[in-house]
């Protein structure tokens, strides 16, 4: 029992520090330009500064920063200026990934019991919603822009769009496929409307549902970066761009270390989500198998 | 409670279906051609955009003004090349990326020690949103096609990996008990057992990961933003803005991605023909 994930746990720790060890080496090597591959040392730097945010500078740093001047890029330098910090930053975007889901899940659960449970629903809906889920949410961004503006509205539409196109399929199988012995076992016991639906539709279409919500938390969080890369002035897809009007962005230079910076905060913050969904999912279908 | 011949256990026929999917469709064009009528004239079409108003917009474009964009869009021949050019970057992304994923998702679903000493990569690029790689890509591999398909790649790789382990973890181990014992190499019994059986996993992670793909391109082709490619028109389209222009690149992006999927569910059906389906 125990020695599967001692066994685990070293081989996967050891691959990880291989490739961060590996990768310091090279980037070390001057075999790369710094503004191309920043070495480790100088993505742990644009870490602490993004942490730390925006402080007046005393005269002391003068010496310590004039040795990390390759460093210290305009992208960071951009940042800081604008006040923004990496937690802020996440911040930011993790309410807008729970305003999707909140928001999203309900809507695409709602769609897809509706088409799983009616037959007449489902022939009318489906086409339609095929027709939609087909259009990527970030396509339509410029579309929504116009009819709310730049403001906060068009950067959430796309999210709770994706996230309620993604939770559709789950629901629509989840109750589609609950055996339909169950359904009319429980009928003919003289189970009814809600108690149908508490007793045998919801657990049944519970563990398809919890594993879709974990699907869609992965990809409200593409989209909310995506959304963020093409029309943001915060968040963590205006950090890893470098900030701008949109327009412009196409030309701005990144610094890689503030991108590495920023995807691995991005991986950790959504890992950690998934995490939370994933202990959610175990306590609430327990009672499978 | 829906009443007793509506619902699942029986239902009407394909014919029944098919009028019911054909009129909703159509009530949907036919509710658009209205709102669009009324619109006209009514909507504003002065809008402001945070930093600047834009003059001209037709919010609602009414069918005669989709079809002269149309039209424009295909004698000019940029509809045609943007859509030659964004689907080729797509398919070559889901043929590099597939690939790529299979073949790793098949070692870890084999090799257990495979399987941990990928899983930290896997979970690190499964929780990076693809986007995010993109000022990285750039820089690495330069402004030009090469960051746009590994972007795709990547995120196609992502999904195919854990569908292929999946795939591979699904097969009971009886099988291949069974196998060994009346004597198959490990060769046959991988082509015969294993491959077989992880195939439906493998598919539908590929649907996904082709729904992914396309939700990558529109951004990917920001990079080098160039003509033809159906992203930057798309943009070009919302810099003017010019709302015809967009709903005909997002109307065929949508037939695009539809069509796609129908033909990786057609291919899923032919090659998976053996199995017994109860849907």
């Amino acid at each position: 029992m125990r020695r599967v994930p001692t066994q685990r746990f070293v081989l996967g720790f050891a691959s990880l520090a291989a490739m961060v060890l590996a990768y310091t080496v090279l980037s070390n090597a001057h075999l790369f330009r710094p503004e191309v591959v920043p070495p480790t040392q100088e993505i742990a730097v644009a870490f602490t500064e993004l942490v730390v945010g925006a402080r007046p500078p005393p005269v002391t740093e003068g010496d310590m920063h004039a040795g990390h001047h390759g460093h210290s890029s305009a992208h960071v330098g951009t940042l800081l200026q604008q006040g923004v910090t990496l937690q802020d930053s996440l911040a930011i975007t993790a309410a807008r990934v729970l305003f999707g889901l909140a928001a999203g899940v309900p809507l695409g659960v709602l769609l897809g019991v509706l088409m799983g449970w009616s037959r007449r629903a489902d022939d009318y809906l489906h086409p339609l919603y095929v027709l939609l889920r087909s259009v990527p949410p970030l396509a339509l961004i410029t579309y929504v822009m116009l009819w709310l503006g730049h403001g906060e509205a068009h950067r959430l539409i796309p999210i709770v769009y994706a996230v309620a196109a993604t939770m559709v399929i789950p629901a629509y199988h989840g109750v589609r496929d609950v055996l339909v012995t169950y359904v009319v076992a429980a009928r003919s016991l003289g189970a009814r409307r809600w108690l149908l639906v508490r007793k045998v539709l919801l657990p049944a279409a519970g563990p398809a549902l919890l594993a879709g919500l974990r699907y869609a938390v992965a990809i409200a969080w593409m989209t909310a970066v995506g959304a963020e890369m093409l029309m943001s002035e915060n968040g963590m897809g205006n950090l890893i761009v470098g900030g701008g009007l949109w327009a412009s962005r196409t030309q701005t230079k990144a610094d890689p270390a503030v991108v590495i910076v920023g995807i691995v905060t991005l991986a950790a913050a959504g890992w950690a989500m998934d995490a939370l969904a994933r202990s959610a999912t175990a306590r609430l279908t327990r009672w499978v198998r | 409670m829906p009443p007793k011949k509506d619902n699942f256990f029986s239902g009407p026929g394909i014919r029944t279906r098919t009028a019911r999917a054909l009129l909703s469709v159509g009530a949907l064009a036919v509710v658009y051609g209205i709102a669009s009528e009324i619109g006209r004239g009514r909507l504003p079409d002065r809008i402001w955009l945070g930093t600047h108003y834009v003059e001209n917009v037709q919010l609602l474009p009414p069918y005669p003004s989709l079809a002269e964009e149309t039209t424009f869009l295909l004698e000019s021949g940029i509809l045609t090349s943007s859509i030659a050019v964004s689907a080729g970057r797509v398919l070559l992304g889901l043929l590099l990326g597939g690939a790529f994923g299979i073949l790793l998702g098949i070692a870890t679903g084999r090799a257990t020690r495979a399987e941990y000493l990928a899983d930290p990569w896997v979970t690190f690029f499964r929780f990076t949103p693809a986007l995010a790689l993109l000022p990285l890509f750039v820089l690495w591999f330069g402004y030009g096609e090469g960051s746009k398909v590994l972007l795709i790649a990547t995120s196609v790789a992502v999904v195919t990996i854990l569908g292929a382990h999946q795939g591979v973890r699904s097969v009971p181990r009886v099988y291949l008990d069974a196998a060994a014992a009346l004597g198959a190499s490990p060769g046959l019994a991988f082509r015969k057992i294993v491959l077989p059986a992880a195939l439906p996993h493998i598919f539908a992670s590929l649907r996904i990961g082709l729904g992914l793909a396309w939700v990558t391109i529109v951004v990917a082709e920001l990079i080098d933003a160039r003509m033809p490619s159906l992203g930057y028109l798309l943009t070009l389209a919302g810099a003017y803005p010019r709302v015809p222009t967009m709903v005909v690149g997002i109307a065929t992006i949508g037939a695009l991605v539809l069509a796609f999927d129908l033909l990786a569910l057609w291919v899923h059906a032919r090659a998976t023909r053996w199995m017994r389906r109860t849907a």
